[in-house]
């Protein structure tokens, strides 16, 4: 263990909200010298600790301590002030500006001189930052013209800015900064971050677990909103990082796994060879109807990519879409919509639901021709048909002409689905479904699934958990870094442990 | 108690009109005459009508700039026309504009253009058109030809002036689509949250081709009506009208970020701006003040309707 | 398991994306020298040094408007009061120095005044802007109206005519041979160009047009950004109403009509994006010229003034829909 002093510490950091403990007396530590590996599926609360450290959310209690400080965090600003600079994925670099602008955006007036920008100081203040991150740019060229790789560097290079101000007291976390590199690019940025953790902490978060094995001196291991475990690098294997990551048993009951039944032979939508650059790359399948199709994988995976392109809100750079026969022509959600393929979206509020819209009005949104007569708007038989699916799928709403943003996420999801079998849709993309809401409301939504499915809907399923992608799914697409790398079969009865099919996702 | 509050603000906008009445009145106990009443009415229903399909834009979540170029080109092709084509003059004049909504609204949603950048473009072309429809000049409509195409747009029927019939008209058919067709529910959907919509497979990109359209079309019934009512056509006789349109539209309640609103707001508005406008004259404010005011009443009104939560950025 | 490659960077074959991408930038220069071209073509006095001359006269005052315009659109708002500032400040400035109206007769002190005013009726623009959170083409539509109104109160329907040779220098006078409008709005090119690349506010235009969130968590100052701006703007604007004022010899509140018009179509066709973040005074000095030779090559082809706001509405849907990066788009209001 290291015995520098730590530059960034959680202790006993708890985050809830509604319905969900997002992080529950999470610790961990870095120090200098020292390479930190965290680990973890999704929504084991990796994006949390990060949202945290850049103040986005004030934890519910636990302490954050910043080189030996306890700090409450308001900005990332502020994060970045005190020495904890986050280099993420989604790139912050302004892309108009100079490569020297952009390492010191904000912070430009120890340049000042008589009240303008002295360029060629603050370009020569770059040169030795961008030299420890081997960059070969001119500081006066504008960021635009880098390449991805570039700029992730020029970030890291910015974070390096503190060193001179707090030697010995800074921690970089990168999150993520390998999933869209190229492997040389990999082996250089290795070699960047050995140099980098001689003068500061650094926390390596990421889904490749041979890279995190590689290049950290301890890992993290986190899981449900948990540190699980602890391990140096040295002792640990992949295989043990993986087991540690998923351990949850899955409840047969919970998933309805007897109303599981086999699909049916009748394909409904089949998929060739779809490629969408950047995202996924030669994507196959049938879909049967009865059938629930499930989609792992993690960041980078391309799986969300892939279910707005079914849905019709992508279109793909090639290959083709057959829905129930026919081919697609026109890419868009009025198509899809047209072709009996619903979506319903990760982002309930904004995409699923019109919240300033009753439950009725939200129902029918889909199938409007079906309510009309002699050109008017039947109120009667929209209010009729609404009460049917209230009653049917029992949500809890005082009546049909309630705003849907009184009623709560398990019931507004609810309203989602009915609104689909209203249109009467084959084929429906669930996206995150049961994203925030509570356990009760959950098992409902697994319950319709399962009645849908019964009633020869089709489903792809992007599940929230792996376990809930195991537990409801006939049949498992494991993606990574946007290729198909495996089919696992998932029959009720017969299901695959997580470990299975976590094995292809790393 | 909760309900009493939120009824007093979804008719604040009629309170605020019989509080202003009150008021005029005050000053003038012959404002309150029924003929007095109904001459306000008649000339408010010019903005009214431009106002209008504008409303139908807002509530979809757009903006039309355009108005008052279609409107005063309107004008020039029924003053310009009436006396070669008769009584294709009108009909003619109701397509062009029609047409010049249908524009803004193409090139705002196919060109992925913002809307108020479209709308003002289009209004560029609008002008040029009226120029040239009109060769550059103002004309004269003769009694004769007004008395034979224009009608009903002047004098009254049943001791109420033609234009507030013609408004009436309008209001209702407007407030029909509005809250009784699926058209109406689309955009009410859209322009609350697009994204849901587009998520939902409604075709957008029609149904604000649709409500542009509609908006030109108003635009172009305002005109002909201006024209009637005026004796003339020029292409630049709705000038000063856009910013009383929209003013009228956000001071009868329709929200600016869209999603909400009605057709009878903008009638209200029109009439709340109306009576301002009066009142300011029997205080001896100029009419070139009153555009101040306006100006000031349009940025309140603005800041007292618009959902906040609505807009994340502000730019 | 098949491995997939996939090209996860921005070009395949880097040298031709570069010159594509820079392609766009100089398609505007392009495009003027084509339009020069073509106007020369049809008649040759367009490239006497007498009309260049009066060229240049014509882009002052659009330019000096545009330079102002440009701040606010990178920024990703945008500024309807252009019309409304300048018809202000232009009677301001027409009844402070010896005129026909007022007692006043400050000389050229009346060209710093007005264009603090115009400054002052920016601030308000930014203010109601930030502070109650409302759309900027909502405030600055309301403000510039208020502009016009306010211009016309004060003239009540007269017109204000200046007495004051050396005012009326400031854009008829010529040093060297040109005309003191031209020197002006250089000059105002300069300080812009200053204001631009070597100030923070400048370089935090971009950010926070490109990426609002990013600027804010690098702690730059927005809404004090965003303010300063508008007030910028409304500099320039004043300045504008100056040089009417100075080039007219009077004062009328309508002494702007149509200018909005230009200055969009300019900052647009110049190629800085609407949306913001991307773009640069030099791009607008392009885009004035474009759209005042246009202008100029209109007249000497004979075609009817009235055309030109058509001709510059098409232009403005044009470039908007050529240069829009559409797989950034996400709803269009």
């Amino acid at each position: 263990m290291n015995e520098a002093p730590k530059t960034l510490e959680l202790r006993g950091v708890t985050k809830r909200f509604p319905g969900v403990m997002a992080l529950d007396g999470v610790s961990f530590a870095a120090a200098k010298g020292e390479v930190v590996g965290l680990i973890g599926e999704n929504g084991a609360g990796k994006s949390t600790v990060l949202k945290i450290l850049s103040g986005i959310y004030q934890p519910d209690s636990g302490e954050v301590i910043v080189n030996g400080q306890p700090l409450r965090i308001a900005s990332a600003r502020e994060a970045f002030d005190h020495g904890v600079a986050m280099v993420f994925q989604e790139q912050s670099i302004i892309h108009n500006l100079t490569v020297a602008e952009n390492m010191f955006l904000g912070r430009e007036a120890e340049f000042l001189r008589f009240g303008l920008i002295d360029k060629r100081r603050m370009n020569a203040a770059t040169e030795p930052f961008l030299r420890r991150v081997r960059l070969d740019v001119h500081p006066a060229r504008r960021c635009a013209d880098l390449t991805f790789a570039q700029r992730q560097m020029v970030e890291i290079a910015k974070a390096l800015t503190l060193d001179d101000r707090m030697s010995g007291r800074v921690t970089i976390l990168l999150d993520e900064p390998t999933s869209v590199l190229e492997s040389a690019e990999v082996r250089l940025l290795f070699e960047i971050v050995e140099e980098l953790k001689q003068r500061a902490a650094v926390v390596f978060i990421s889904h490749r677990l041979e890279e995190v094995v590689s290049i950290s001196d301890r890992i993290y291991v986190m899981r449900d909103g948990k540190v699980v475990k602890e391990v140096s690098a040295a002792n640990a294997t992949i295989p043990d990082l993986q087991a540690q990551m998923v351990g949850r048993q899955l409840h047969h009951e919970y998933y309805r796994e007897a109303r599981q039944a086999a699909p049916t032979a009748q394909v409904v939508m089949q998929a060739r060879a779809l490629s969408k650059q950047g995202a996924f790359a030669d994507v196959s399948f049938a879909l049967r109807a009865g059938e629930v199709l499930g989609v792992a994988g993690v960041v980078g995976s391309g799986r969300e990519k892939l279910a707005q392109c079914l849905a019709g809100h992508l279109k793909p750079d090639s290959g083709e879409l057959i829905v129930q026969g026919d081919t697609r022509r026109v890419w868009g959600a009025y198509e899809a919509v047209a072709e009996g393929v619903g979506l319903v979206p990760s982002e309930r509020k904004v995409e699923g639901v019109v919240t300033a819209f009753s439950v009725a009005e939200n129902m029918t949104l889909s199938a409007l021709p079906q309510f009309e007569r002699r050109g008017v708007l039947d109120f009667a038989r929209e209010r009729a048909v609404a009460q049917q699916w209230v009653d049917k799928l029992r949500i809890k709403t005082p009546t049909v002409r309630t705003l849907v943003s009184g009623l709560s996420g398990g019931n507004q999801q609810k309203v989602v689905l009915a609104k689909w079998r209203v249109a009467g849709v084959k084929v429906l993309i669930l996206d995150h479904p049961t994203r925030g809401i509570d356990v009760g409301a959950k098992e409902d939504v697994y319950e319709l699934v399962r009645d849908m499915t019964g009633e020869g809907l089709a489903i792809v399923l992007l599940g929230d958990t792996l376990d809930e992608v195991v537990g409801l799914s006939s049949r498992i697409l494991v993606m990574r870094d946007g290729g198909v790398v495996a089919e696992v079969d998932a029959a009720a009865g017969a299901k695959p442990s997580q470990l299975d099919i976590v094995r292809h996702m790393a | 108690m909760n309900d009493l509050a939120s009824i007093v603000r979804a008719f604040l906008p009629l309170i605020v009109l019989a509080a202003l009445i009150g008021v005029v009145a005050a000053w003038d106990a012959t404002f309150l005459s029924a003929a007095n009443l109904l001459n306000v009415a008649a000339d408010t229903m010019t903005l009214f009508l431009m106002a209008s399909g504008v409303t139908i834009v807002i509530i979809i979540g757009g903006i039309d700039l355009s108005v008052q170029a279609v409107a005063s080109m309107a004008s020039c092709i029924v003053a310009a026309y009436l006396p070669k084509w008769g009584a294709a003059a009108v009909p003619f004049a109701l397509f062009a504009s029609g047409f010049a909504g249908w524009l803004g609204g193409a090139a705002s949603t196919r060109l992925r253009i913002p809307s108020f950048i479209a709308t003002l473009a289009v209004s560029g072309v609008v002008t040029s058109a009226g120029y040239w429809f009109s060769s550059t000049r103002a004309l004269n409509i003769s009694d004769a030809l007004s008395s034979r195409y224009l009608f009903w747009a002047v004098g009254t029927t049943l001791g109420v002036p033609r234009e507030v019939w013609v408004g009436l008209v309008a209001l209702a058919a407007l407030s029909f689509a509005l809250d009784l067709t699926s058209f109406g529910r689309r955009v009410r959907a859209i322009g609350s949250q697009e994204r849901a919509a587009i998520a939902a497979g409604l075709h957008v990109d029609r149904a604000k081709i649709a409500a542009f359209t509609l908006s030109g079309l108003m635009a172009g019934l305002a005109g002909v009506v201006m024209s009637a009512r005026l004796g003339s056509g020029s292409p630049v006789l709705a000038n000063e009208f856009l910013l009383p349109a929209v003013a009228c539209i956000i001071v009868g309640g329709t929200s600016i970020t869209g999603g909400v609103g009605s057709i009878w707001r903008t009638f209200v508005g029109a009439l709340i701006l109306q009576v301002v406008r009066i009142g300011m004259t029997y205080m001896g404010v100029t009419v070139f003040a009153q555009q101040i005011v306006f100006g000031f009443i349009l940025v309140a009104a603005v800041a007292v309707t618009m959902d906040r939560r609505k807009v994340l950025i502000v730019k | 398991m098949s491995t997939v490659s996939l090209e996860k960077r921005s070009a395949a074959a880097p040298g031709l994306a570069r010159i594509v991408r820079h392609g766009r930038d100089w398609a505007p220069l392009a495009v003027l020298v084509a339009l020069c071209l073509v106007i020369s073509a049809f008649n040759g006095n367009f490239l006497t040094i007498a009309n260049l001359m009066r060229l240049l006269n014509t882009a002052a005052i659009p330019l000096v408007l545009a330079l102002g315009s440009t701040f606010v659109i990178l920024m990703g708002s945008i500024d309807l009061s252009v019309e409304g500032v300048v018809a202000l400040t232009a009677v301001l400035a027409s009844l402070l120095v010896a005129n026909n109206i007022s007692p006043l007769a400050i000389g050229l002190w009346a060209a710093p005044a007005a264009i603090l005013a115009g400054g002052l009726l920016g601030f308000v623009n930014g203010w109601l802007h930030v502070r109650l959170k409302i759309p900027s083409f909502m405030t600055t539509l309301g403000v510039g109206f208020a502009g016009v109104g306010i211009a016309t109160a004060i003239l009540r329907g007269f017109t204000a005519r200046i007495a004051d040779p050396s005012f009326r220098f400031l854009s008829l006078g010529r040093v060297f041979g040109v005309p003191m409008a031209v020197w002006i709005a250089a000059v105002a090119l300069g300080a812009a160009l200053v204001f631009q690349q070597r100030t923070r506010s400048g370089r935090w235009i971009y950010a926070i047009g490109a990426d609002e969130s990013t600027a804010r968590n690098a702690g730059i100052p927005v809404e004090r950004t965003r303010i300063l701006v508008f007030t910028v703007a409304g500099l320039f604007y004043g300045l504008a109403g100056v040089l009417s004022v100075a080039q007219f010899g009077q004062g009328h509140a309508l002494i702007s009509q149509g200018r909005l018009f230009t200055a969009v179509t300019a900052v647009v066709v110049g190629g800085t994006a609407l949306s913001g973040g991307v773009g640069s005074v030099l791009n607008t000095v392009v885009g004035v010229l474009i759209v005042v030779t246009l202008a100029n090559g209109m007249v000497l082809m004979g075609v009817e003034p009235y055309v030109q706001q058509g001709v510059q509405g098409l232009l403005i849907i044009a470039a908007v829909a050529l240069s829009l990066d559409r797989s950034r788009l996400d709803v269009v209001k």
